[in-house]
Parts: C-alpha cells; structure tokens; sequence
C-alpha cells in the first residue's frame, strides 16, 4: 500500500509528538522507522493504523484517508508491544478473533509460528511471559498477512534466538507475499539487513528518508594524521570525531566525489563505510542532529 | 463471524452462572436447614448479575474496542456491533435470572420454604415469569449500558472518568424508577440519606418501564459514542 503524508501534526495536549511531518512511502517494500525514544515513532505509526486521528495534516494510503474509513483500515495492520490484538482470553481465542476479523488470515501458518515461538495456545495470553506475549503479536500480525503490516517494538522481550527466528519469517513471508512492511525498532544492527528503506524521525520531524545504501553511503569514516583530517574534513558535515594520538577518526555526512576520494587517498587518509546504527546515533545526537 | 463477542460472552456467562447457580443453592440450603431462611435467595443472589452486566459493558469499550480497531474495524462499525451485542446479551442474563428462580422456586416448594419477596418489584412472585424476565431484562440492559459508558469514560479519560459515574448511577437509577422500583438500593448506597431525597416523579403507566429503558439506552449509547467516536487507543498497555 502507498502512503503519503503531509504535513502531519499530532498534538498530546502541550507536547508536540510529529511536527509537520511531510512523507511518501511506495508499496512492496520492507521500510526501517529509527528514532530514539519519544521521536515519533509510535505516533506516527498509531496515526498511520487509524489508533489515533491527527491534529492536524493528510495521511493517505493507496490514495483513501485512513481515519474510520473500514476500507483501508481492514488491510492495515499494526502490531505494538501495547498487545490490544491479543490481551484477549487464551492464544486459541486470541486467534479466533484475529481469524474472525482478518480478511486475509491464515490460521495454518498463524499455527506453525506458535509451535516455531514454542507458545502454548491453551494459555491465557496475559498470563504469559513478555517474550510469549510479544510472539503471539508477531504471530498475529504476520498471520494476518495486512497490505500495510506494521511491528513497532514488536520483539520486545524475545530472546535472541527468537529474535531471529522473527526477522527470518518477516523475510521468508514477505518474499512469499509481497506487501509494504514498517518495522520501528531500536536493535538497528540486528534488522538493518532487512531494510529497503529507511525513515529516521527526529523531535517529531523527518531527519532523512532514503533506501538504505544510499543512505550508508553517505556515511563515510575519515581516518588518518589529525591534521590532515581536519584539513580534509573542513567544510565537511561532521556528525562525530575520535582521537587517539596523532590518530583521528571523523564520521562525516554526505556524498564523497570521486575528486574528493582522490584527495583522501593522496593525503594518506583512509576511507571507510559507517554502519547504519553509528549513523543513525550521529544523527540523532543531541548536539549533531538536523544537519 | 458476526457477534463473536456476544458468542463468546453468553457462553462464558453461562460457566459463571452454573458455578454462582450452585453457590447459592448450597447457601439456600445450609440456610434452610438451619431455619434461617426466609426469604428468595434469588432476590438478594440477584445482586450480583447487576454488577456483572455492568462490568460486561466496561470490558466491550475497555477490551474489546482496542481490539477490533487493532485488528481494522472502525470505531463506528465497532460501536454498531458493540449495542447490539449489548442489547442482545441483556435477554441472555435476564433468562438466566429466570431460570434461577424457577429453579429456586421448585427447591423452596420442595422443602417446604417461604418464598418470600422483600422487595417492591414488577413482580409479585417468582415464578411470574414475564414479568421477572422483564425487570431483569431492564435491569441488565441499564447496567451494562452505563457499564460502556463509563467504561469508555475511563479509557480515554483515566482519572476524569471519576466523573462519569455519577451520571452512570442516574441512568441506572432512572430505569429503576422507570420500574416502579427502589431506585438507589441497589448501589448499596441506601444510607446515603440525601439519595433517598432525589426522587424521579414519573408518570404511573404501563409504558413507563418501556419508556424509561428505551430512554436510557438511547442516552447512555449516545454519550457513550460521543467519547469513543474519536477515541485514540492508548499508547501504553493499561
């Protein structure tokens, strides 16, 4: 599903949660939503699912406003460590529910994802430990196989080798059946591999949206003498700088020429990738943000 | 499916009621056979089915709404089904308020108790059934419906839903007047002097219980779609 977006403004009383967020995201792809704690994210997500109506701006999805329009809410599902698809009696009922609901569920595949998370379905969801609460959300939301399928912290509490049995299905399943997929997370290095794209949200603001190598490279390392870094860095977004002896290392934001890859190399500088987590902590750091 | 949640909560009422059903009837009996029994332990049992229905329409804004707009139902299609529902499981309590006392009476008869009413009702005696249909029929609906409307109160409000519950208390005060009822006892709030002030001067007709339940499942379903028409669902798990 496409969704754009414009000029979006969610108000909690006096604090601003998305200020003027402005975005368009085409279908069929795997989308990576970064930000820190209390950027957006889960607004941005809740306002996308219809959980909340926006103060103020146009989200549309294949074209529709998304607010009580039963239309395109039916295809759009949004799954948050919050669990209100699945706080619902026991896993059986839960799925039941999901099932009754769900205009495209699939019960069989629902089912092998709760013997993968070793969940037993018999078991009043609330009585489950987080990591088991977190699966049958997983399970849900992939089940349901949503046009629109959003995980916003959706791991939280699963180990790691559960963890990766997740990120293995999200891939396996959106290979089998294409849709536009949205996962918010904070283990960047863990899920980065699956991203197409990425949208890092800032205080409520869009910090930069882009497909994800091209992102990475505009993340390069620059290390080498310090004052020959520094007289090759000058002009240069740097986003962060590490010193050690005559040695310094400086993360710099932006595109690099071949011109300029040339200079480095004559220089004696050594260029090097940023992964995407160092960016996006480079980003959004407080003092280097909204460059 | 269409009335997943009345399924789900006619059965689960049902389990509740079996277990409650045998409750009382052993309470009944060890008061029987101690010669302490003198009125329908039905009639104080009943106590109980109020408070259930109001909590039912609590947990349809509380559990249920979060979950069908989860899972893509808006907030009008959900508020649709949700008085249905509401509406169509109030029959469901109020037949199995008279299966109780049907049951009861034929204990009683059989032990040679007096089945003995306390209280002013539509009804005179237990085993009139339309009657003890009707009064728990307007009973379980007023319940459950200022049950889903300060439910919906708490949700979006937390702490200002305080505020709800006093107008919760009138719509269901109301319909007991409507009744020809006691209209605060059942709040166990009799002591409070100054309830027994506030009186509703209703016209004595036959249509008045009819009128008032009508009334009073049409405010209360309105003021309850006022709050959850917009209603964002919460961000953090309650």
């Amino acid at each position: 599903m496409r969704i754009e977006v414009e000029d979006l403004v969610l108000r909690y009383g006096d604090v601003t949660a998305l200020d003027g967020i402005t975005l368009t995201l085409e279908e069929g792809k795997i989308y990576g939503l970064l930000g820190r704690n209390g950027s957006g994210k889960t607004s941005l997500l809740s306002v996308l699912a219809a959980f909340r109506k926006p103060t103020a701006g146009r989200v549309r999805i294949d074209g529709q406003p998304v607010f009580e329009n039963g239309r395109v809410t039916s295809r759009i599902s949004l799954i948050r460590d919050v669990g209100e698809t699945v706080n619902i009696g026991t896993g059986e009922e839960a799925l039941s529910y999901a099932e009754a609901l769900r205009p495209n569920w699939d019960g069989e595949y629902a089912r092998s994802l709760a013997e993968l998370f070793k969940i037993d379905l018999k078991k009043s969801v609330k009585n489950m430990s987080k990591g088991q609460r977190s699966a049958m959300g997983i399970i849900v939301g992939l089940a349901s196989r949503a046009p629109l399928t959003m995980f916003d912290e959706a791991y939280l509490g699963l180990d790691a080798p559960a963890r990766q049995v997740f990120y293995d299905q999200v891939l396996a399943d959106y290979l089998a059946h294409p849709r536009t997929i949205i996962m918010s997370t904070h283990l960047i290095d863990e899920v980065s591999g699956l991203f197409e794209e990425v949208v890092i949200i800032h205080k409520g603001r869009v910090l930069a949206h882009e497909e994800k190598d091209e992102l990475l490279a505009k993340g390069t390392s620059v290390t080498g003498p310090a004052a020959a870094v520094d007289a090759f860095t000058a002009g240069m977004t740097v986003l962060g700088s590490r010193s050690l002896g005559p040695t310094k290392s400086v993360t710099v934001y932006g595109e690099l020429d071949d011109a300029r890859r040339r200079k480095a190399a004559e220089s004696g500088l050594e260029l090097g990738p940023v992964d995407l987590q160092d960016l996006f902590i480079h980003l959004t750091a407080e003092d280097g943000a909204a460059r | 499916m269409k009335f997943r949640i009345l399924l789900a909560n006619c059965l689960f009422a049902l389990l509740v009621w079996a277990a409650f059903w045998v409750l009382v009837t052993l309470i009944t009996v060890g008061l029987g056979l101690t010669g302490r029994l003198t009125q329908s332990a039905w009639e104080v049992a009943a106590q109980l089915p109020r408070w259930y229905a109001l909590f039912f329409g609590v947990s349809l804004i509380h559990e249920y709404l979060p979950l069908y707009v989860a899972h893509g139902r808006t907030r009008r299609q959900f508020g649709v089904e949700g008085a249905l529902t509401l509406i169509l499981f109030a029959p469901f309590l109020a037949a199995l308020l008279v299966i109780s006392y049907q049951l009861e009476s034929v204990l009683y008869g059989l032990a040679g108790w007096p089945h003995v009413l306390e209280r002013a009702h539509m009804f005179t005696e237990p085993t009139q059934v339309p009657l003890v249909f009707t009064e728990y029929l307007i009973e379980a609906l007023a319940w459950s419906t200022a049950g889903a409307f300060m439910g919906a109160a708490f949700y979006r409000f937390r702490g200002g839903g305080l505020l709800s519950i006093p107008v919760g208390v009138l719509l269901i005060a109301f319909a007991h007047s409507a009744m020809g009822v006691e209209p605060w006892g059942p709040f166990l709030l009799a002591w409070l002097r100054v309830l027994s002030r506030v009186v509703f001067d209703l016209p004595d007709s036959p249509l008045m219980p009819l009128l008032g339940t009508v009334g009073v499942l049409v405010v209360g379903l309105l003021l309850t779609w006022a709050i959850i028409r917009d209603m964002p669902l919460r961000n953090q798990a309650s």
